[in-house]
């Protein structure tokens, strides 16, 4: 036997009320079409707005943070059998900098889920050029090193990373900063700190990251520079950034670095917890309309079985005179509900993509944003799929219950 | 020859809207092969009496064997197999499924049983119309032919498990004269040349009187059998 008897009872009872099918198969495609398409939205938004963050923030910054001060030396120069207590304990100042920063670089090396590293002094500054000012922030990098994590070679709009590594008094400015001032290529300005540090540059090229609070602000220069302005010694290094290979994994990578050299670390995940609150939220917002447009599509099926079986009763009770048990009966109703759902999520997974596709299309425009981000998994299709069935067994559930209990003997003879 | 159905002591309440009795200490056999009618007026419990036969009603005192099987006290699901096996049924209306073909009605029940191949229970349901004289009609949908047709094809349905025990509940209430006259032919043949018992209420004084036994009912309670 091909295909069982219950099975072509399920799909001739689909075929005789086509349009019913058809119409509650569509609430199935209308729901994991808009599951899919509220997913690869959301997914390509929080991807999308992970790229931005990660544009100009690395997965894990090493500093050295000022600490409150303990009684670990006193207990040392105490010895034991006293306890030492310190009243109104005050923040010790650590020079901000990273002690012997190349040694530590070599030890992290060893490392192997780490894949770049970029040694940074960084100070604000006063640009100038004539009598005009702008407020920013000079960052002292080995270019290259800082080109591997960030990317700043496609970001250029005119110079290059190269130019900056020839020149030493050379200066890579954003372009905010370059309109503001009136400054391109090859032009020269001055940068002013607070402790009165001046130094003339020549501008060896301008970036565009298309984030306003960079492109108006910072700047790049080599690391000498920054040093010299802050009249530091050639090993002074305030931060060192640090990428990994699965940047969702910073957790546990960045406590070992910490435990390793006794330096903070700082996660690209705790510096960005607003963002990271907006993507929470924004999951829960697509989930509840997600499931609000299953749960109806799921009453859509309920109905139209009901229905369906309301109309059929008689049918049905014939064919438990004729020696249909209980659990043919419901594995009849929940078959058309499972094909419903079947071509339902067919349809909807056609649909879906087709929906995600021409909005990816649709020009924005905005900041950074030119084309709607959407991203294209594998895993919304399935899960799709997997939610509309699961939708239409459930919706088809209680009325094949329902019609398995019906009484023959009270129907046919009314 | 041997019993096909017992039944002793058999008492039905009803108990909506009214408690009332619709069967009083019914007993009675039916012997192999036997063609019996139960005839009575409207409300008397006959047709009562013959859903309890049926294995379908289940709620009723008493003791029932059919086919040497004691069947009272079976659960649902084994008296729907019980059913699909050995009974067949002729409703007053043919209640066919109207979305299958005429032979797909028929085929149903053994499809249902699962004993045969596919190929083989086509062709036993294609002999079923052939002898009932529907064969043309077999693969029109059961809701586009005639009256008489639709019962001939209900008939062939109660046959397709080759039953021993064929009931009918006024089978010929809802057709005409030349119709009811197709039908006796067939119940006849069926209980002479095929040795199936046949058991139904009728209405029809004509129909009853010309089978092999009268079961008269009034008020619950047998009033004769011949």
């Amino acid at each position: 036997m091909a295909i069982g008897i219950n099975t072509e009872i399920a799909l001739t009872y689909m075929t005789s009320r086509r349009k019913q099918t058809i119409v509650s198969a569509l609430g199935v495609t209308f729901g994991i079409s808009m599951y899919i398409f509220m997913n690869s939205l959301i997914a390509g938004t929080n991807e999308w707005s992970e790229q931005v963050m990660l544009s100009s923030t690395p997965h894990i910054r090493l500093y050295n943070e000022n600490k409150l001060c303990d009684t670990r030396m006193l207990d040392k120069y105490a010895g034991a059998g006293r306890i030492n207590l310190i009243s109104n304990p005050q923040l010790l100042s650590s020079g901000n900098s990273i002690a012997n920063p190349d040694a530590i670089i070599k030890q992290l090396q060893q490392q192997p889920e780490i894949v770049a590293m970029s040694k940074q002094v960084s100070t604000s500054v006063i640009y100038a050029n004539g009598n005009v000012q702008e407020n920013g922030t000079v960052l002292g990098v080995n270019i290259d090193e800082q080109d591997k994590m960030f990317d700043i070679a496609s970001t250029m709009v005119s110079g290059t990373i190269e130019e900056l590594a020839a020149n030493p008094n050379g200066v890579i400015i954003g372009s905010g900063l370059s309109e503001k001032l009136n400054l391109g290529k090859g032009d020269y300005m001055t940068l002013t700190t607070a402790n009165g540090a001046q130094k003339r540059l020549e501008i060896a090229g301008v970036f565009r990251t298309t984030i306003k609070g960079v492109d108006n602000a910072r700047s790049y220069v080599n690391i000498p520079v920054v040093q010299q302005l802050l009249h530091k010694d050639r090993s002074y290094i305030t931060d060192i950034y640090i990428n990994i290979k699965d940047h969702n994994k910073t957790a546990d990578v960045s406590a070992r670095i910490n435990a390793h050299t006794g330096y903070t670390t700082e996660t690209w995940q705790s510096s960005n917890e607003q963002s990271l609150a907006g993507k929470k939220i924004r999951d829960i917002i697509a989930n509840a309309v997600v499931i609000t447009i299953l749960i109806v599509a799921g009453f859509g099926i309920y109905n139209i079985l009901n229905m369906v079986i309301y109309e059929k009763i008689k049918e049905i009770a014939i064919l438990k005179a004729t020696g249909f048990q209980g659990k043919h009966v419901i594995s009849i109703f929940i078959r058309q509900a499972l094909y419903i759902g079947v071509l339902g999520a067919l349809a909807g997974l056609l649909a879906g993509w087709a929906i995600s596709y021409f909005v990816s299309s649709m020009y924005l425009g905005l900041g950074n944003v030119e084309y709607l981000p959407i991203a294209f998994h594998t895993r919304h299709y399935l899960q799709g799929a997997f939610f509309g069935v699961i939708t239409a067994f459930f919706a088809g559930y209680i009325p094949a219950v329902r019609a398995s209990k019906v009484d023959p003997v009270q129907i046919i003879r009314g | 020859m041997s019993i096909a159905l017992k039944a002793e002591g058999v008492n039905k309440y009803f108990y909506t809207p009214d408690k009332f009795q619709a069967l009083n200490n019914v007993s009675f056999e039916v012997k192999e092969g036997e063609f019996v009618s139960v005839i009575g007026k409207s409300g008397c419990g006959k047709s009562t009496m013959l859903y309890i036969l049926s294995t379908m009603d289940t709620d009723y005192v008493g003791s029932l064997t059919l086919k040497g099987q004691h069947v009272t006290g079976c659960s649902q699901n084994e008296l729907a197999a019980f059913r699909n096996r050995h009974l067949g049924f002729v409703f007053q209306f043919h209640y066919l499924l109207p979305d299958f073909s005429c032979l797909k009605n028929v085929m149903i029940p053994a499809l249902r049983l699962g004993k045969l191949p596919r190929k083989e229970i086509e062709q036993n349901a294609y002999e079923k119309l052939q002898k009932l004289g529907v064969a043309e009609q077999a693969l029109k949908p059961a809701s586009r032919i005639s009256g008489g047709q639709q019962q001939r094809v209900a008939i062939a349905r109660a046959l397709i498990n080759e039953p021993s025990i064929i009931m009918g509940d006024e089978p010929t209430g809802n057709l005409d004269s030349r119709n009811t006259a197709v039908v006796f032919d067939i119940f006849r043949q069926l209980a002479e040349e095929y040795n199936k018992t046949i058991i139904t209420v009728t209405h029809d004084i004509d129909f009853a009187s010309k089978s092999d036994r009268i079961i008269e009912m009034m008020d619950g309670k047998i009033l004769n059998q011949q």
